[in-house]
């Protein structure tokens, strides 16, 4: 493709300078942090919420399949207050990370956190769960990136000036191409694994449907105790396979919305990637449901801001000042 | 970072990331995104029908070296319920996690030869997981190789419904024909039996759903 100029006029700009570095004014990435720390704290409230069923003065479960990197620290049973104690520093990195205080130590600690909570949860049964895996990259990207020099407390206390435009765009921009990808990956992976199989008649995502709405069984007069939903849908294979081939459709497709501008296009694909998770978690009880939180790194938030203090009485407009 | 060192950086992270992708590495905090990619048609699918209030009523019937007869719930486990619902419908019936299932499948000629020379060998061939499971609940429940207290055996009960490939295809699927297996751990081995207790071995087929 060939270069062209970029906004001064005075340099031609790659493919690549224009996918990463043109796409997002410098007040985006830290009110992105803001909204995307907002999100993050509510889903990893839900993601660890089971955890808390564990009797804290009850047995100490000795793990069945430990994760590889408990095995690999011979961590290999639940010790409870650990759960409690972690959890809290979970927390509090994550409102750190999302008022931007002390952004840099936050995002590390809650990287560390979220990995032993994890591991707490994934090793007990050895079902390792990949809701996890994109949140990580953002925190890494967050990371490396000038997140904490804008809508920070850091910020003002420090008196830092703003960051140029290109310094706020290639960070957003990675953490959406590891957003889109990860639907196209998914495509991929049914591909490798079961070929055109996976969608053939009811298709996996009959078998699956079927297998959630029995596993706790039939209530006495005959109904399934639990996604009664599922069962119903379980019954047309072939609306089963339409849904399949609309996953089909969309995770094939999904590396477009990298590819334009149109804020209504976006838009469009965001809303059927959270109908897609929604009717997951609603249908199968796939706990993805509040990952489209993540949504926030493929808009300018700083205007979203702006409209909601607009909107405020005069308290709550300087609380979010 | 300068913008040079910042397309450094992605090209690094971007090359980790979705290398894994390639290599299909599914550990933590990389992965090729294989949740529910696993499909093995075969002309039936076992699917098994829990019993919500029994699971956590009666859990596991278990027995101690001493003889002695006892429940274990997930209260005694003190792990969540979906835990021990994977315990009790799928480790119980040496069902291994699906990343366990599907790590060595479809593998092309590279990828096999890094996981056997790097990871080892299939962990389908390598756990048993009913006795893994046994072994877990004595150590919760503190009992060392010799006391006379220790677990010797776990039985965990479930129905098990088989569809056909073309009551699936039909959605014919109101009438589950489930039948009660079995799944019986001791210390030496573990194995699925009917209610008049006759070798149940087709539940080891891949199609085995949760």
């Amino acid at each position: 493709m060939p270069a062209s100029p970029n906004k001064s006029g005075s340099r031609p700009q790659s493919f690549i300078d224009r996918f990463f570095f043109d796409w997002f004014p410098a007040e985006a990435l830290g009110a992105v942090r803001f909204y995307f720390g907002i999100g993050l704290f509510i889903y990893m409230n839900i993601q660890y919420a089971h955890l808390f069923t564990i009797d804290p003065n009850g047995a100490q479960f000795h793990f069945t399949l430990p994760i590889w990197y408990f095995d690999l620290l011979g961590v290999d049973h639940i010790t409870q207050w650990t759960i409690y104690a972690v959890h809290a520093v979970l927390l509090a990195s994550c409102v750190l990370f999302t008022l931007g205080k002390w952004t840099k130590p936050a995002i590390i600690a809650l990287i560390i956190s979220m990995a032993y909570m994890k591991g707490m949860r994934d090793s007990i049964a050895g079902d390792v769960h990949h809701r996890e895996i994109p949140i990580v990259f953002c925190l890494i990207v967050f990371f490396f990136s000038k997140c904490d020099r804008m809508f920070s407390l850091d910020a003002k206390r420090k008196g830092w000036g703003p960051i140029e435009d290109w310094e706020a765009s290639w960070p957003l921009r990675a953490m959406q191409v590891y957003i889109v990808m990860f639907y196209f990956w998914a495509l991929v992976a049914k591909l490798r694994l079961s070929g055109l199989d996976w969608f053939e008649g009811g298709g996996r995502i009959q078998e699956v449907l079927l297998s959630r709405a029995v596993r706790d069984g039939f209530t006495s007069d005959g109904h399934v105790a639990g996604l009664s939903l599922a069962y119903q849908l379980a019954h047309h294979p072939s609306l089963v396979f339409l849904l399949g081939s609309l996953v089909f459709v969309f995770e094939l497709l999904s590396p477009l919305a990298l590819f334009t501008r149109d804020k209504r296009l976006i838009v469009f694909f965001l809303i059927g990637a959270t109908i897609f998770h929604l009717s997951n978690y609603f249908l199968m009880n796939v706990q993805f449901f509040f990952y489209p939180f993540v949504f926030v790194v493929f808009f300018n938030m700083a205007v979203f801001h702006r409209w909601i203090k607009e909107r405020l009485p005069s308290t709550g407009q300087a609380a979010l000042n | 970072m300068t913008k040079k060192r910042v397309k450094i950086f992605l090209l690094v992270l971007f090359t980790v990331y979705f290398g894994a992708v390639f290599l299909r590495v599914d550990f933590f905090p990389l992965s090729w995104v294989p949740m529910y990619g696993q499909r093995q048609v075969g002309e039936h699918v076992h699917i098994v029908i829990g019993d919500k209030a029994a699971r956590a009523k009666t859990g596991f019937i278990a027995e101690r070296a001493d003889g002695e007869r006892l429940n274990i719930t997930r209260h005694d486990l003190n792990v969540p319920s979906t835990h021990f619902r994977r315990f009790f419908h799928q480790r119980a019936y040496d069902r291994g996690p699906p990343q366990h299932r599907r790590e060595r499948e479809q593998l092309m000629p590279f990828n096999k030869w890094w996981y056997e020379t790097l990871i080892g060998p299939d962990p389908l061939l390598t756990h048993n997981y009913a006795l893994e499971l046994l072994e877990s609940v004595n150590k919760t429940l503190g009992y060392g190789p010799n006391d006379p207290k220790r677990i010797v055996r776990l039985e965990a009960r479930v129905k098990v419904a088989t569809y056909s490939k073309e009551e699936l295809a039909a959605g014919d699927i109101a009438d589950p024909h489930a039948k009660t297996a079995i799944a019986i751990i001791t210390p030496t081995q573990a194995k699925i039996v009917s209610e008049d207790g006759t070798e149940i071995k087709d539940l080891d087929n891949a199609s085995f759903a949760e």
